[in-house]
């Protein structure tokens, strides 16, 4: 059991000319399941692999149960790491794969074989022990990856996209058989993917990470439980990264503010309420409305009701998407980045380029200044 | 396979068939005119494929048993030709042993480790091993001279010293098998790594196992280069019973008296340590053995 603890960690492959990582400062407490996500490419990975100790850390301090690792070699922090790819040893049958590290530490016959069954057994594996990897499903092979980390007793586990390679009804299978094992292990985990869903149904705490800008001074976006990132999102990033379809946008000026609502007049003139504290900002100044798909409501009765007025602004149906229990409604607006996602429970198909009228409830609105960083919200539950 | 095929497709296989005959025709007739000039009665290079006399004679000189003549005339050997062959299979195993070892390791580095002119030393590897080895016959000569003065058994006229040249010849192997660790996936030396094998181990336990079959063909490229090897060895043995199969069978071939029988009889000879070496090495040189280790 194990808290790992980042301190203005970075890296860079080129001797400091261009960062992947710049000062990532983070605190995983002792038997914690934190998720990494992030688009490609924003340097998961690369942090993970530097919590391993594969990537040589460039500066900041890491320490695993209060102790400096940053120069020890990945088995001496005591750290399991299963790979995306699964890296089992092709040569070996799945019970030797597991033995390996135990009986390079020449540990005991009895203990080896008492820790592979006992791995073997929790993960269903049992009857796959003598065969070798080629001749078991990408399921089972990742299983014999997360087996070989378990016998080994680690203080941290780290998975780099453990499920990516498995289609997307196993995936669903091991994300729950990977949730029961943290609550039986109960061993610190950080696990990286790309996938929101898997973060957020995983995670105790999820970390996002964005792709390093030049002038950024970090790419550690925001830190915290997944539905206070849902709730909450610090800045225009985390805020489109977490939820599917992502969050709409508005263009707008701030009209008036206060500390519980302010009003915005979008770029077509629109005048849009949010519940939201922006006191902080004065009237005149740029800022972006956000609003999620799933919050936004639209009037198909009253299509032919042209009037836009407050709250309530008028689109114009570009594309759907129908998936039997729920569509997506693409809209085009003026003032939006990009097209306007709307989620509807109808399920019957709408004429396109049709004008359809749609309200922002303000107490769903989110909003953000010309940086993209969030105004606090008001009128929330506390619990968020 | 039920695919579709083409209506003249018959007609086209016909044609590879021949095609493919022809060509075994060719590759082999030189291979069956040695093994008959071997088993033919006296020195000639021409007759009919199937000898007239067939004669053990030269096969009997070749393996240092005397013959006796029809005449009751005994023909004792001319050439220590088994020590010859002895001394070939020596050269070649130390030679593709060291080769093996050297360029392993070697390739080890060039595939894993990241260090300074790195793709330079390659680059120079492989244009320096485009000069015929031929062109540093004099250098070879001449350094193995000097080495004699200090370490006689290292000196001219030594199998040790040939063997030790034959290693000359390690960029190709080294290209050949870094190229091979290069499509092993590194995250399993990695995850080595974090079960707690040291770089030695991960490489020894994980990476060796599985580059067996380059290891074997790197063996058998370097016993066939070192068995029929001339030029080098033909500079730095002279005296009888040091000679090379290579070198050695020359001596049947000289301008005054061709004893192309029993230069066939050697030449054949050369080839069996060459077959016994690839039939024992077959087995290792197999396909998909870091099948189902990685996903990529
Ligand atoms: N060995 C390396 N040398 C240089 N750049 C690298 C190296 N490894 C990764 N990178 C860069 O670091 C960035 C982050 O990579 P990675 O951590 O693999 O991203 P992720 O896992 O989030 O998709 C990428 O832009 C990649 O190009
Ligand atoms: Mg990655």
């Amino acid at each position: 059991m194990a808290e790992v603890k980042l301190s203005g960690i970075s890296k860079s492959y080129d001797g400091g000319k261009t960062w992947v990582i710049k000062d990532v400062n983070l605190s995983i407490n002792d038997g914690e399941f934190v998720a990494f996500v992030g688009p490609s490419g924003c340097g998961k990975s690369t942090l993970l692999r530097m919590i391993c100790g594969l990537e040589d850390i460039t500066s900041g301090e890491l320490s695993i149960k209060g102790e400096r690792v940053n120069d020890l070699s990945p088995h001496e922090r005591h750290v399991g790491m299963v790979f995306q790819s699964y890296a089992l040893y092709p040569h070996m049958t799945v019970e030797k794969n597991m033995a390996f590290g135990l009986k390079l530490a020449k540990a005991d016959e009895s203990v080896i074989d008492q820790r592979v069954n006992d791995a073997a057994r929790m993960l269903q594996l049992e009857t796959f022990l003598p065969r070798k990897p080629k001749a078991l499903s990408g399921g089972q092979r990742q299983r014999v990856a997360i087996g070989r980390s378990i016998v080994q007793q680690p203080s941290v586990f780290l998975f780099d996209e453990p499920l990516s390679n498995l289609d997307v009804s196993l995936r669903v299978q091991m994300r729950q058989e990977l949730a029961g094992l943290h609550r039986r292990l109960k061993t610190t985990s950080i696990y990286v993917t790309h996938d929101q869903v898997e973060a957020m149904t995983l995670a105790d705490r999820i970390v996002v990470l964005s792709p390093l800008g030049p002038k950024d001074s970090t790419n550690l976006e925001q830190v915290g439980p997944p539905l206070e990132l849902y709730n909450r999102p610090a800045n225009m990033f985390v805020a489109g990264f977490i939820g599917s379809p992502q969050m709409n946008f508005l263009d707008g000026h701030l009209e008036s503010s206060g500390t519980e609502r302010a009003v915005i007049t979008l770029k077509t003139g629109d005048t849009v309420e949010v519940n939201c504290d922006a006191h902080s900002a004065k009237a005149g100044d740029k800022v972006f409305v956000g609003i999620r798909p799933e919050h936004i409501s639209a009037q198909f009765s009253s299509m032919d009701n042209n009037e836009s007025g407050k709250n309530r602004i008028l689109t114009k149906i570009v594309a759907e998407e129908l998936l039997g229990s729920e569509s997506f409604i693409y809209c085009h607006h003026e003032a939006a980045l990009g097209a306007i996602i709307i989620r509807v429970m109808e399920i019957t198909s709408k004429p396109h380029d049709q004008s359809l009228s749609v309200s922002l409830p303000p107490k769903c609105c989110h909003l953000f200044n010309e940086e993209g960083t969030a105004f606090p919200r008001a009128g929330l539950p506390e619990v968020f | 396979m039920a695919m579709v095929q083409p209506r003249n497709l018959k007609y086209r296989v016909w044609c590879a068939r021949v095609g493919l005959w022809a060509f075994l025709a060719v590759t082999l007739f030189p291979f069956f005119m040695i093994i008959s000039i071997s088993f033919r009665a006296g020195n000639f290079a021409t007759g009919s494929l199937i000898p007239e006399n067939p004669s053990l004679e030269h096969w009997s000189l070749a393996l240092g048993i005397p013959w006796v003549n029809a005449d009751g005339s005994i023909t004792e050997p001319f050439f220590p030709v088994l020590t010859w062959l002895w001394n070939s299979i020596k050269v070649a195993f130390f030679s593709s042993a060291l080769i093996l070892i050297l360029s392993t390791s070697s390739a080890y580095a060039f595939a894993r480790l990241r260090f300074r002119f790195r793709e330079h030393m390659l680059t120079a590897m492989m244009i320096l091993q485009m000069f015929p080895a031929v062109l540093a016959l004099v250098a070879i000569h001449a350094l193995f001279e000097k080495i004699g003065h200090y370490l006689p058994w290292l000196g001219l006229n030594s199998l040790s010293a040939v063997t030790i040249s034959y290693i000359g010849g390690l960029a190709l192997h080294i290209w050949l098998i870094k190229g091979y660790f290069e499509t092993i996936d590194n995250s399993l030396e990695e995850a080595a790594a974090i079960d707690g094998a040291t770089p030695w181990q991960a490489f020894r336990l994980v990476l060796l196992p599985l580059s067996v079959p380059i290891l074997a063909v790197v063996f058998i490229l370097a016993f066939i280069t070192a068995i029929g090897e001339y030029p080098v060895a033909s500079v730095l043995l002279h005296s009888m019973d040091k000679l090379t199969l290579a070198v050695g069978s020359r001596q049947y071939l000289n301008p005054q008296n061709y004893l192309w029988g029993d230069f066939a009889a050697a030449a054949i000879l050369s080839g069996l340590p060459i077959t016994i070496i690839f039939v024992l090495c077959q087995r290792w040189i197999v396909g998909g053995l870091t099948a189902g280790g990685v996903k990529g």
